[in-house]
């Protein structure tokens, strides 16, 4: 099923991905062209000074860290808490799945500035001046997106039968789920961290009507005193998230690349 | 003879016994999940469910109701929902393609980067996305002076990038890319064997399409096009960055209400808008939970 080897696109193929090309480098291509401007040394030219006011605000380093913190939390709780409950629902708790499929739809359901009043009004202060509350509010944003993808990586493989032999060829539970069941389930989880992380990083709405400032809420506080510094600054954020996401995604084909071929 | 009958009612009230606490067994492990979704998101709008009835006082009050469902935050009412509309309608198309040729094409090489591409443009919004479409698409652009260049002046009609159409324009950046995600793995699921069987019948590709394909998708198609309706709905750091309350939104109105710029009569207007609009996508939700049940019968 799978093509190892590299073929030549197909016309199809090629049109949409210079359409999409086009459709994202249109908008980010003329704002980079808009960020490399330095009209202090002239009209027509090019420098990288907008990104160096940026990179030289006294916040910028703290709030990158506190929103890498942010979404790494996020991303820990969807490892600890939503994996291995997706794994249970497909192993055993095939009852509970429509209880869980309606669930976890509800943050769609329920937009975040109706959130962000509840929280608001009905949450313990001791939660409410935590930080790091936001992460948990992460989490459940990114539910609907991360549950599904996840229930369907996961229900294509046969987590029963793999688990009923590693356990009659002698293994134990522990060997079962770190040795058979986490390799197995590694791509659909890798997706679902990256959606995790995506959203921790660009969440606005609910951070900045609970008064907490993030990397995010900075860039727009900040952006109002340089306008060529915030479009620098926008250009960076997206890129900086892709680039993000391409080197952990390459890592993960790598492997499963590895492990396709040790199968051979 | 009363005896095994006994004996098999006994049966029947142990069953039951070992049923509801074979059904704890099944809930002890999902126990996490259910008390982080309680706090983190369903005590919070129980809350504003309640105090939406109620007055300045606490008094039980119908009147925030009859407010937000007049005058000023009617009209808002009909611009998200129509801006919700439009943009999902424009998402969607385009992105089930693009979703069907890389799914159907790909190598697993491009999937992967398409998709860390998806999940950071689905998430892109707010000011970073606004300052990205000014210097794109405004008057001073440069994709505005470069379409100019090629005789395309996408301001000959009146256009600008801080109406109604721009938003929409603007929300179509991060709708697609979400259309891509979510429609994808229904396209993965579509066989090919589907598609051979169909042809060795001696089925046209019209009709395979025609007949098997966009039946086949299109449940999934709607469920997408709704919950792309619900993302645009409720956006509101976009329409924030984009909008300087120059078109009545919903989420923009409740955002200036919680932050308390703004002061009205009614404390708790804004909880009464906030359930307006979760009745609203729970409107658009019920279709898609019906299409899902049908999905989930083939998609296995």
């Amino acid at each position: 099923m799978k093509r190892l080897g590299f073929k030549l696109p197909s016309p199809g193929l090629f049109i949409a991905v210079l359409l999409a090309g086009v459709f994202v480098l249109l908008p980010l291509g003329s704002a980079a062209e808009y960020s490399f401007r330095t009209p202090a040394l002239g009209p027509g030219t090019y420098g990288w000074d907008n990104y160096a006011w940026f990179v030289a605000q006294p916040d910028f380093g703290n709030f990158i860290m506190l929103s890498l913190s942010l979404a790494a939390v996020a991303a820990a709780i969807t490892l600890l808490v939503l994996v291995p409950t997706v794994v249970w629902l497909n192993l055993r708790g095939q009852k509970l799945r429509p209880l869980m499929e309606f669930l976890t739809l509800l943050p769609l359901v329920i937009p975040v500035v109706a959130l962000a009043i509840g929280a608001q009004t009905s949450l313990p202060v001791e939660l409410q001046s935590n930080q790091y509350s936001l992460s948990f509010f992460y989490f459940v944003l990114a539910l609907p997106y991360t549950y599904r993808t996840l229930d369907i990586g996961i229900r294509a493989i046969p987590l029963k039968t793999l688990s009923e032999a590693a356990r009659s060829l002698g293994a134990n539970q522990f060997k079962v789920i770190a040795l058979v069941l986490a390799p197995v389930v590694r791509g659909a989880v890798i997706a679902a961290v990256f959606l995790t992380i995506a959203l921790s990083l660009g969440e606005f709405t609910l951070t900045s009507l609970l008064h907490w400032q993030t990397f995010t809420t900075w860039v727009t506080v900040i952006s109002q005193s340089n306008i060529l510094g915030a479009i620098a600054l926008s250009v960076f954020t997206i890129v900086a998230a892709f680039a993000l996401l391409l080197v952990v995604g390459l890592v993960s084909v790598r492997s499963k690349r590895r492990q396709v071929s040790e199968e051979e | 003879m009363a005896k095994p009958l006994n004996r098999t009612a006994d049966k029947g009230a142990a069953n039951r016994g070992a049923l509801v606490s074979d059904f704890f067994k099944l809930l002890v492990p999902v126990l996490p999940i259910l008390v982080l979704l309680f706090v983190f998101l369903i005590w919070p709008i129980i809350n504003v469910a309640i105090m939406s009835f109620e007055d300045n006082y606490g008094n039980f009050t119908l009147d925030n109701f009859v407010v937000a469902s007049q005058g000023v935050y009617a009209q808002a009412f009909g611009n998200s929902i129509s801006l919700g509309l439009y943009s999902a309608l424009l998402g969607s198309i385009p992105g089930a393609v693009f979703a069907y040729v890389i799914e159907s094409r790909g190598s697993e090489f491009l999937k992967r980067i398409i998709n860390s591409a998806t999940s950071v443009l689905a998430n892109s919004g707010g000011v970073p996305l606004a300052f990205m479409f000014i210097a794109a698409f405004g008057a001073e652009g440069s994709a505005t002076v470069l379409l100019k260049a090629l005789g395309i002046d996408i301001y000959a009609g009146g256009f600008t990038l801080f109406s109604y159409w721009g938003l929409v324009l603007v929300y179509c950046f991060f709708q697609i890319p979400i259309m891509v995600l979510v429609f994808s793995p229904a396209v993965q699921a579509l066989r090919k064997e589907w598609n051979e069987a169909a042809r060795s019948l001696g089925a046209s590709k019209w009709q395979y399409w025609r007949h098997v394909g966009i039946p086949l998708l299109f449940p999934s198609f709607s469920a997408s096009f709704l919950l792309l309706f619900a993302s645009a709905f409720s956006a509101y750091a976009t329409a924030r960055a984009m909008t300087v309350g120059t078109i009545a939104l919903v989420p923009l109105m409740i955002g200036t209400l919680v932050d308390g710029n703004v002061i009205v009569d009614q404390f708790n207007l804004g909880k009464a808008l906030a359930i307006g609009m979760v009745l609203v996508t729970a409107l658009a939700m019920v279709p898609y939970l019906l299409i899902q049940r049908r999905v989930a019968r083939w998609q296995k």
